[in-house]
């Protein structure tokens, strides 16, 4: 019988694997290489997260209840920040051309030479 | 996936849309007043509520004193001048010194007393309610209040 048949192959690959022992010393932080690899492996896992917001967005965005409170919700922030922006600035520039008519009116009013 | 996008996109597009739409409505009397060809009477007019014809007459008042304003600022000017340059030149007080800080404070009471007569003639242009207002803003806002004319101070 051939030594090359399967069997054969396998009984001399594994008692000449049972013979063999490593006695060369580890490389120079392989431990710290083994946890980089580790954590690598794990990074997935946060873009999973995304996977998760992604899939949110394309089922349950599209229910009209949800999209219509979204919309309600933006519209009123929107407004609110421009009613709140516009009344400030429009107080500002009241408040500029009182001064100015006074200005006009009073000698004293702007710093003289 | 695609129509949720969408949706989140349309929403950040509404509040866009929202914030610009009400900043423009919320500015644009003040827009108006800036544009205008004497933006501070058109400011008084619209803070005080005076009609058309009240406003034409206050025009017509405030044009009226801008001249004799100008002619005091002129001499209120000139008279810092001619009191810096005294000052600088000595040490003590002198009759110059003396004479020049009683026409600066002559020159201060003539220009209260026409920004005083001014201010009453608009106040009793305005209506009775929004006179007494604008009285009140004008002596808060200008020399008079630093004297306290106004407020018996």
């Amino acid at each position: 019988m051939s030594t090359n048949e399967p069997g054969n192959h396998d009984e001399a690959l594994g008692s000449l694997l049972k013979e063999w022992s490593a006695n060369a010393p580890l490389p120079l932080h392989f431990q710290e290489a083994v946890w980089r690899r580790i954590e690598v492996a794990q990074a997935p896992a946060a873009a999973s997260v995304w996977t998760a917001i992604a899939h949110w967005i394309g089922t349950a965005m599209p229910r009209p209840a949800l999209a219509a409170s979204y919309l309600a919700i933006l519209l009123t922030i929107g407004a609110t920040a421009g009613w709140t922006r516009g009344r400030h600035e429009a107080a500002q520039v009241n408040g500029e051309l009182g001064e100015r008519y006074i200005r006009v009116l009073d000698p004293y009013a702007t710093p003289r030479q | 996936m695609k129509k949720g996008v969408f949706i989140l996109l349309l929403g950040l597009a509404a509040a866009a849309a929202a914030y610009a739409c009400v900043y423009f409505v919320c500015t644009s009397s003040a827009r108006n007043l800036q544009r205008s060809s004497q933006p501070e009477l058109a400011w008084l007019k619209q803070e005080f509520h005076l009609s058309d014809s009240e406003f034409k007459r206050i025009s017509e008042l405030h044009a009226a004193y801008l001249p004799q304003c100008a002619e005091m600022c002129l001499e209120v000017d000139a008279q810092n001048q001619r009191l810096r340059a005294l000052l600088a030149a000595t040490n003590q007080m002198t009759a110059e010194i003396e004479s020049a800080i009683t026409e600066s404070a002559r020159l201060r009471g003539q220009c209260q007393r026409n920004m005083l007569e001014h201010f009453y003639e608009v106040s009793r242009t305005m209506p009775p309610e929004q006179g007494r207002r604008y009285l009140e803003w004008v002596q808060d806002r200008t020399c008079l209040a630093n004297e306290g004319m106004m407020s018996g101070q």
